[in-house]
């Protein structure tokens, strides 16, 4: 069987073409081109070089694109394995002039606190559709709050969410949700979980999310935040909402650091919470020496899962765990596994071909909630 | 007694057939508290039922008991969060013993392609599937064990509001001619079909479906080997009426079990081995025999995990 030639190379072929040719090749293609599992990122302009950056293992970066003879188009082909989902930018340089920006010909972008990418999705990447708004489900309210706490010496501002059609009749499980602002911001949780609760895949479930105010500071086991968390944000909203009064009907959740956040938080205060759910936990740990490679901020997070490896606890009963195999903490992520299994608690561990980022947090949010907190489906026979 | 059951009803609409087929003469009653908050919305029902229908309306008479008795009220909660933690340890049990029962058939399955039969002849799978019904039983000798502290708490024959309610209730059943039980949430049907104390008189045609059927049977089996992640072992939920005998309700069979995996469905048509585990899918009618038995061509599991037509000397 032969292979059809990349779009590119048949381009190739017909060199020299006129510009023209390549105004209708970049229309047809835009970019990236996925062509089965390769894909070819195209730019087209004058510069000295041109790279593509992202933050894939495996993959060079930055990632030099060459120019085709004689024109102003520039490639660079790479595989890409079905389901992949991976952000990125491009680079140039004018002389010594640098400049990185989203790909001009790609329209598709994800959001993050720290800007914009480009993404490339590969053949058989489909955003779930649960992610966009459904008009039959029923929304749940966000409501703000703000608590005035003595562990963290401030007023820490939280946003409530409760279910569509939240009655204090019944009880609920509680989700707490580290970076929580950047949740709703960057994974549309609000609308997730709205979707999520109205197709039965999770139960009504209430949710604090909390934003932190010095991350770097307060979420590598930080004994305040996690007195704020377990000592002053779950009393109050146990006496204010009508929750499940059981640690199997709470929940700790975080991404990278905020991952980080949710376990030492349970580690701090066993017994309280009956699961963890964490995204691309940055559990980075050395088995010897010091050089663990993520500078200063990993120090206090480095010494602190060096100090559980060495004495696992169980804090919870059930740890849901996701990461991206295109991420840089994909080993420390699968190193865990089985250290948390040791410890006694049942472990629920999810990859996908993608990166650190807020879309593949998202994506993996049915994964973690249905399973921490299933949905009444099985009640349910129309 | 006559009663019917059918499949699910959104697709293929046979109640209306159904209910002519017992030539009933007079008001139908209707319980479909499976619906919840959408029980009123029941202008489609009417249509296929003819129109001359009487809604019992336990969903909202059951939260008319809460906000009226306290006392109530308080003890439900409580009945609640035990009941919650009993499922939460079952689950747990439940889980495990299936895991066992999976590994061991897994074996058993692997030695019998190698032509060997050692496995089988220990009896292992048998026994590892009566581990898993001594958690079942369990299971519901401790919820058991729940309703009568919550009676004991909360006695439902002193609750004047729950008096008047069961009262209306009884009255209205008894000026219908039929009953009909749709689907919906099984959950909010028991809880509503236990805090009225309905009985449904042998001599009522009743007609139902999806979680109505369930709720006749004795025993209420909930199952979805698609469901979410953390929910998909079958599992003993509660007590039905009992009206419907020997049988385990399977609604929506085709679209919520691995029906494919031979080797799944047949430690649960194993698990409960005393009962037919029925499949009610779309177009499913069975009208049971007037001794209760259910009528040849009835789709069950059977113990090989395949789906076979009842004969009529078996059913």
């Amino acid at each position: 069987m032969t292979e059809r030639r990349l779009a590119v190379n048949r381009l190739r072929d017909r060199l020299p073409v006129p510009p023209a040719s390549i105004d209708r090749f970049l229309a047809r293609h835009g970019s990236p081109i996925i062509e089965g599992e390769r894909a070819t990122f195209v730019f087209r302009g004058e510069a000295d070089e041109v790279r593509v950056r992202h933050r894939v293992v495996g993959l060079a970066d930055p990632m030099p694109m060459r120019r085709l003879p004689g024109t102003d188009l520039w490639a660079v082909t790479i595989d890409l394995p079905t389901g992949s989902r991976v952000e990125y930018q491009l680079e140039t340089r004018r002389g010594e002039h640098y400049e990185t920006f989203n790909d001009p010909l790609n329209p598709r972008l994800a959001h993050s606190p720290m800007g914009s990418s480009s993404v490339c999705a590969a053949e058989g990447y489909e955003v779930p559709d649960w992610v966009h708004h459904d008009p039959e489900a029923r929304p749940g309210e966000l409501v703000e709050d703000v608590l005035r706490s003595k562990a963290l010496r401030r007023e820490q501002p939280v946003r409530l969410y409760l279910p569509a059609r939240y009655s204090p009749a019944l009880r609920y499980p509680l989700l707490v949700v580290h970076d929580g602002t950047d949740y709703l911001e960057y994974a549309a949780m609000k609308t997730v979980l709205d979707n999520l609760v109205h197709r039965l895949d999770v139960a009504p479930v209430v949710v604090a999310f909390v934003p932190p105010r010095d991350r770097l500071k307060e979420y590598p086991n930080h004994a305040p935040h996690a007195r704020f968390v377990a000592r002053e944000l779950l009393p109050t909203l146990a006496e204010r909402l009508s929750l499940v009064d059981h640690p199997e009907g709470r929940c700790l959740m975080g991404s990278s650091f905020g991952g980080v956040a949710s376990l030492s938080t349970a580690v701090r205060y066993p017994g309280v919470f009956g699961s963890l759910l964490l995204q691309s936990a940055s559990l980075v740990f050395t088995d010897i020496g010091k050089d663990h490679g993520g500078g200063p901020a990993f120090d206090p997070v480095v010494k602190f899962v060096n100090r559980y490896r060495a004495k696992p606890s169980r804090p919870v009963e059930r740890i849901f765990m996701s990461c991206g195999t295109y991420e840089p903490l994909i080993t420390p992520n699968r190193s865990m596994v089985p250290v948390f299994r040791a410890a006694g608690m049942t472990v629920k561990y999810v990859e996908a071909r993608d990166g650190h980022n807020w879309e593949d947090w998202r994506d993996r949010l049915r994964d973690g909630l249905s399973w921490i907190f299933p949905g009444p489906q099985k009640f349910v026979y129309e | 007694m006559r009663t019917i059951l059918l499949g699910p009803q959104r697709f293929m609409t046979t109640a209306g057939t159904a209910l002519r087929s017992l030539g009933v003469d007079g008001a139908v009653a209707t319980i479909n508290a499976g619906w919840e908050e959408r029980e009123d919305a029941v202008e489609e029902l009417d249509t296929v039922l003819g129109g001359d229908t009487r809604h019992l309306r336990l969903y909202h008479r059951m939260f008319d008991v809460i906000d009226k008795d306290e006392h109530f009220a308080s003890a439900a909660m409580t009945f609640r969060d035990s009941h919650d933690a009993l499922l939460s340890l079952y689950r747990l049990r439940l889980h495990n013993a299936l895991d066992g029962v999976y590994a061991v058939q897994r074996r058993s399955r692997e030695a019998q392609e190698r032509g060997r039969d050692d496995h089988g002849a220990f009896g292992a799978l048998d026994d590892a599937v009566e581990t898993v019904r001594h958690v079942d039983a369990w299971y519901a000798a401790q919820l058991k064990v729940l309703y009568a502290e919550l009676d004991e708490r909360a006695p439902l024959d002193d609750s004047g509001v729950i008096g008047w309610h069961r009262g209306e209730i009884a009255a209205m059943l008894a000026d219908c001619a039929a009953l009909v039980m749709p689907g919906g949430h099984v959950g909010s049907l028991l809880r509503a079909l236990r805090l009225f104390a309905v009985r449904v008189p042998a001599q009522l045609p009743v007609v139902a479906w999806s979680a109505g059927a369930m709720a006749l049977t004795e025993r209420v089996v909930l199952f979805h080997d698609h469901g979410p992640e953390g929910a998909r072992e079958a599992e003993v939920f509660d007590r039905g009426l009992g009206r419907v005998e020997g049988v385990v309700a399977l609604p929506h069979a085709r679209r919520r079990l691995r029906l494919d995996d031979r080797d799944r469905c047949a430690v649960l048509a194993r698990r409960f081995g005393e009962q037919h585990c029925v499949l009610l899918d779309d177009g499913t009618a069975l009208e049971l025999a007037p001794d209760g038995s259910l009528p040849a061509g009835a789709r069950i599991l059977g113990l090989d995990g395949a789906i076979h037509e009842l004969e009529a000397a078996h059913a």
